[in-house]
């Protein structure tokens, strides 16, 4: 059925690539359009995102440094830095 | 007022924004609160004193004013609570749940202020019946709503397992969704929110105010905090000077003065 995109997010408080992420989710395109019954998971698939380009993902995004101002630098919201990694896999049926 | 909570349970809600009680329901409240929240939907008046608008003579009505129960209201947000909204929550038996992390309601930026939810769980609810799964130490992060479904996955996430009449009290405020429900049984979660009706100071039982393990209890690490774990003990402690009644109060390597020591400010006279 050829070969289609999996995505891969690593969420961290860093944008280095050799840091431990502290969420993560996958977008497999090759399994279907979206995960339909979540599986709870204890640690990352991999324990940073060189590992996982060791596995064969491939970096597309890398956060940018945020510049803190006065008033936001101790404010906190959604995670600060996130790494995008892409990966073909064969397309399967999606159930 | 009778079964307040202690000051460490207190340190513990201000830093991991929740916390569990078994056998807080006897087994045949629990029985006829299950038949009743079938039928138990819908918003009563939204913002009107608790105690005249939840019903009374009903299971459900009795469950909220047992006398632990109260106290443990009282010590969160005080005497007066104000009804918000409840809901009865159910996922059907062999049901499933994609992605569902979110923030109840709308962005809420009110300092020194927190709503609580009340959770009750009137049936066993082991791992594979879907119990709501919580972020602790999530709720000083401001996100609008459902924008974080994408955190599929967040270290140190936790779900409720528990057995009837357990109850989970958290603030609002706290990351959390819905789980798949891989039983033949219904799951039933029923919500009840409450807001404070005055400064949410010392409600609470302060006897161990001052025990050392306070601080120990702030800085607790839930795994997802990474670089950012200090800004949170910023968080947690500023949140802790408020309803302790401590302003003063800070721990380890006090980074609140990082912001607040300032002699610069100070006025000198110079003279000759």
């Amino acid at each position: 059925m050829g070969q289609v995109q999996d995505i891969l997010v690593l969420f961290q408080t860093s944008p280095a690539l050799d840091v431990t992420p502290v969420a993560w989710a996958r977008y497999e395109a090759s399994k279907g359009t979206g995960i339909k019954d979540l599986i709870e998971e204890e640690n990352p698939p991999y324990k940073n995102a060189m590992a996982a380009m060791r596995d064969g993902w491939q970096v597309i995004q890398m956060s940018e440094y945020n510049h803190k101002s006065e008033a936001d630098g101790y404010e906190l919201g959604p995670f600060p830095y996130q790494t995008v990694l892409s990966r073909f896999s064969e397309m399967q049926p999606e159930e | 007022m009778e079964h307040l909570i202690s000051s460490k349970d207190m340190a513990r809600f201000v830093a991991s924004g929740y916390l569990k009680f078994e056998d807080m329901v006897p087994e045949d409240l629990c029985k006829a609160c299950r038949e009743e929240m079938v039928d138990f939907g819908g918003y009563l008046e939204v913002g009107t004193p608790f105690e005249e608008t939840w019903p009374k003579n009903t299971a459900l009505g009795e469950t909220f004013r047992l006398p632990k129960v109260k106290g443990l209201i009282h010590s969160l947000i005080g005497p007066d609570p104000v009804y918000d909204h409840h809901a009865a929550h159910l996922v059907r038996a062999q049901t499933t749940r994609g992605p569902d992390m979110h923030q109840d309601s709308v962005i809420d930026f009110r300092r020194n202020y927190f709503d609580i939810q009340l959770s009750f769980f009137p049936v066993d609810t082991s791992d594979e019946m879907g119990g709501t799964f919580l972020v602790p130490g999530s709720h000083f992060r401001n996100v609008r709503t459902g924008e974080i479904r994408g955190y599929q996955h967040v270290a140190g996430k936790i779900w409720a397992t528990c057995p009837a009449g357990t109850m989970y009290v958290w603030n609002t405020r706290v990351w959390h969704g819905a789980r798949s429900n891989h039983t033949d049984k219904d799951r039933y979660m029923f919500k009840l929110r409450l807001n404070p009706s005055s400064p949410q100071i010392r409600h609470f039982d302060p006897t161990d105010i001052d025990d050392p393990e306070i601080g120990r209890i702030l800085s607790t690490h839930h795994r997802w905090e990474g670089d950012e774990h200090r800004y949170e003990i910023m968080k947690r402690v500023e949140l802790w000077r408020y309803v302790s009644d401590q302003p003063d109060y800070d721990i380890g390597e006090r980074f609140l003065r990082r912001r607040e020591y300032q002699p610069q400010n100070q006025t000198n006279t110079i003279t000759n």
